[in-house]
């Protein structure tokens, strides 16, 4: 019996220690499963206190340059290597800016009864066409002073002057002028652009970027974080955006005002007014923002100064019952007030009784003006901030 | 060694057994009569009675004024103290009345008086002088100081920058709330056109607020508030008008108010979905009653422009109006039969109003319970339903308990086109019953009861 006992006792020895090992590694496995958790359930706490913003809207309504706007403001800015990483953009927006003014200056002789306005004179004819070559091209070369020279002789045709005046028809970018006034200084050899350079500098966003900055008071060292996202605004990348919509905060929405009668990239049989209408009202509607705070920033303010004393508002289907008042400045704040009142109109029809507590507010804006965006973005801080302290009661 | 250290003298005024002899300064001073620190002053006897009655009268109400000073016979602070023989103080006109009608008691202590001669007791009035003097100096200098204080405020504000700035409006809001001497200052050195200059497309909330609280506060002269109509300074104040506070509500919605009051308004700088959709808030706040009666006379101001009124029906401001009904005290009330009067004179009002379900039930509860103006409207409401859509709606009042009312208004009322509508509204009603049924239903018998 105790020669079994033994056995047993042996046995169960073996067993307990084959079992050991078993045991440690699971513990080992539950340890670390657990650190994930902690670690998850803790990202997870960090991520509530950051608040996601969202740029919407159309095509070329600015969405980007507040995203470089406020990388300029609240984070350190762009580096010089930045900065060079630009430079092929500008060049390239140099090189199409001036094929789309020849091409389009084409297009118009051929289909305007007073065409010869637009027949770009003979000892440009060849530059201009080369010039559409090189443009047609996937790779740019380098803007060099040859090149700069011949681009800048062009630009002063009174053809392309001409047609660079129907602007609006032809799908020519707002940096133009900028660029082509400032061609010297773009082609030198050791360039490296600007802030402002970079702030003009036009590529379509594809996909979406983000940043996580905090916007810094006066005398606050830590203010809200937030996370901003920018997406792209054409028709095809729209259907990205649905993957962001959760737990946003705020949508900032951005319309450029100043494109009343201009056509889609995508699409030259639409308005671009129309479009920015259709898209806003669908963005309400959108049930995962019932209760996401809404910053209309109505853009390009200062291209809209400009173009409302030349064009009427009524070109644009939507603003058809617009009547001017008085002239010059009052009559610029008139119609800025008009297409306030339209965009305040669409919101209160596209927003559901329930929802009617939700922030809704416009604020005029001129992206590229770094003041301006700095004092616009301090009035969002705060208009969300007091929201919050609403929300939790304590207001 | 030690030195032997002789003891102080004793001050010339100090009495053995440590009595003291108070001058009328000291007395007040040290509180003996509950007064703190500040001069009194000794006027000449004959001055004296009319300054004092003149202090007496501008005193702080909230003043305690103690009760040696008072006169038991008429309670108030007496002007020129008087003892009788008992030793009580009586005001000399008091007890001489007391003593021309033949009574030769003390009032307060009933004995029987062996001497009718008053004394003037010279040493009481001089305290009662000296505790006036010194409040009034007091709240004379307070009163001066704020409005210096105020004076400060608005030179500050013309060079202050975010946080200082925020805090000397905070700080002029208070005084201009609190002390009214302080509004005239601020009108005269220039506070109205720097306060002003604060609002615009960038101004933040928080200095927005503070601003438009002061504003509220002080007479605006014509040319201030044309230049607080131009469209971004009203937008500000929309915009405040929609987040801030019940009390920066409230102040947005009188500053509207008042800039509505000028001749060359124009009713577009009203016509804002914004400004609507947020008075609409602030009326159905059950919370804050304050606010319910002054965004309903806003928007009754605003209703009495007819270009808005289309614009008020499409926010939905009818049915909103006509369930809050109910709920609201007299005034109120008024003000919103009001607004949905005037709105019933356009079609799309007039179909919103029928639209709603709670229209008729509500209107027929107002007639003649409440007032002589709300039955006016509650008729012109229900006239407007029923004349709309009679076999609806006519039903519906009549189950209601309308015929009854309308039986009473035809009788009571003094006003004849009141008349005329109720037994107007009655034939519409009376169309579809048949004589006896319909007699049935006005359930007269409760009427007569």
């Amino acid at each position: 019996m105790i020669f079994m006992l033994a056995i047993v006792l042996h046995s169960m020895g073996s067993f307990c220690s084959r079992q050991k090992p078993y045991n440690e590694a699971d513990a080992e496995e539950n340890e670390q499963a657990e650190e994930i958790e902690r670690r998850i359930a803790r990202e997870t706490k960090a991520e509530q206190h950051i608040h996601k913003l969202l740029l919407l809207g159309a095509g070329e309504s600015g969405k980007s340059t507040i995203f470089k706007q406020i990388k300029l403001l609240f984070q350190t800015g762009f580096d010089e290597a930045e900065l060079r990483s630009y430079t092929s953009v500008i060049h390239a927006n140099v090189y199409q800016t001036i094929k789309i003014l020849f091409d389009g200056a084409k297009e118009l002789t051929q289909n305007e009864s007073d065409s010869s306005k637009y027949v770009v004179s003979c000892e440009n004819k060849d530059v201009g066409e080369k010039l559409s070559d090189i443009g047609s091209r996937l790779d740019y070369p380098y803007l060099t002073k040859e090149i700069a020279n011949e681009i800048k002789t062009l630009w002063n045709d009174a053809a392309i002057q001409e047609a660079y005046s129907r602007g609006n028809i032809l799908q020519v970018p707002d940096c133009a002028q900028y660029f082509m006034e400032n061609l010297e200084r773009l082609s030198e050899t050791d360039y490296v652009p600007t802030k402002e350079d970079v702030l003009y500098a036009r590529v379509r966003t594809t996909g979406v970027v983000e940043i996580q900055f905090s916007p810094v008071g006066e005398s606050r060292k830590s203010g809200e974080v937030y996370r901003l996202y920018d997406v792209g605004g054409q028709r095809n990348e729209r259907r990205k955006w649905i993957h962001l919509f959760e737990g946003v905060r705020a949508v900032i929405f951005c319309a450029a005002i100043s494109e009343y009668d201009q056509m889609l990239f995508e699409d030259e049989t639409k308005n671009r007014m129309m479009e920015t209408k259709e898209l806003f009202d669908w963005v309400l509607k959108q049930a995962c923002f019932e209760k996401t705070s809404f910053m209309l920033f109505l853009n390009k303010f200062d291209i809209f100064e400009q173009k409302v004393q030349k064009v009427p508002l009524n070109v644009c289907e939507w603003f058809k019952d617009y009547q001017p008042m008085a002239s010059g400045k009052q009559e610029v704040e008139h119609a800025y007030e008009f297409v306030k009142k339209k965009f305040e109109e669409l919101y209160f029809q596209s927003t559901k009784p329930e929802r009617v507590d939700r922030v809704f507010k416009i604020y005029r804006t001129t992206a590229l003006d770094q003041k301006l965006v700095k004092k616009t973005f301090k009035l969002v801080d705060e208009t969300l901030r007091r929201r919050n302290l609403i929300e939790a009661g304590l207001l | 060694m030690p030195q032997y250290r002789q003891p102080p003298p004793p001050p010339p005024w100090a009495l053995e057994g440590g009595g003291q002899v108070l001058d009328v300064e000291t007395a007040v001073k040290d509180g003996i009569l509950g007064a703190t620190a500040g001069g009194g002053v000794l006027a000449g006897a004959a001055g004296e009675k009319l300054e004092l009655k003149k202090m007496i009268d501008e005193l702080d109400p909230l003043d305690d004024i103690p009760a040696v000073f008072i006169c038991p016979i008429s309670l108030d602070p007496m002007t020129d103290p008087v003892t009788l023989c008992t030793g009580q103080t009586y005001e000399r006109g008091n007890i001489l009345k007391w003593l021309s009608m033949g009574h030769l008691t003390c009032p307060t202590t009933m004995q029987e008086l062996w001497d009718d001669t008053v004394t003037p007791n010279r040493t009481l009035l001089q305290l009662i002088h000296a505790w006036f003097s010194q409040r009034y100096l007091r709240a004379k200098k307070r009163a001066e100081d704020v409005q210096g204080r105020a004076a400060e405020l608005v030179d500050t504000l013309r060079k202050a920058k975010g946080q200082t700035r925020v805090q000397a409006l905070k700080e002029l809001h208070q005084l201009v709330t609190v002390h009214s001497s302080t509004r005239k200052t601020v009108a005269e050195s220039g506070g109205i056109g720097s306060v002003s200059s604060l609002l615009g497309p960038f101004t933040s909330h928080a200095v927005g607020s503070e601003a438009i609280g002061i504003l509220v506060n002080l007479d605006l002269c014509s040319d201030s508030k044309a230049n607080l109509m131009q469209p971004a300074k009203v937008s500000l104040v929309v915009d405040m008008l929609n987040e801030g506070t019940i009390e920066t509500r409230i102040n947005c919605t009188k500053f509207i108010e008042m800039l509505m009051e000028e001749k060359d308004f124009r009713s577009e700088n009203v016509s804002s979905f914004s400004l609507l959709v947020g008075l609409l808030k602030l009326v159905k706040d059950k919370r804050h009653p304050n606010g319910i009666s002054a965004g309903l006379g806003l928007l009754r101001m605003i209703c009495s422009h007819k270009q808005v009124r289309s614009l008020i029906v499409s926010v939905g401001a009818v049915s909103q109006l006509v369930e809050l009904l109910p709920h609201l005290n007299p005034e109120s009330l008024e003000a919103a039969l009001q607004i949905l009067d005037d709105l019933s004179v356009i079609p799309e009002g007039q179909k919103a109003l029928k639209d709603c379900q709670q229209t008729i039930p509500n209107a027929v509860r107002i007639l003649v319970r409440v007032s002589e103006t709300c039955t006016q409207h509650a008729l012109s409401l229900l006239w407007a339903v029923c004349s709309l859509a009679p076999e609806e709606c006519a039903p519906l009042a009549v189950e209601m308990g309308l015929a009854a009312r309308l039986l009473l208004i035809m009788q009571s009322s003094c006003d004849p086109t009141v008349k005329q509508r109720s037994a107007e509204l009655l034939k519409i009603c009376s169309v579809n019953y048949s004589e006896s049924h319909f007699i049935s239903k006005c359930k007269l018998t409760r009427t007569i009861q």
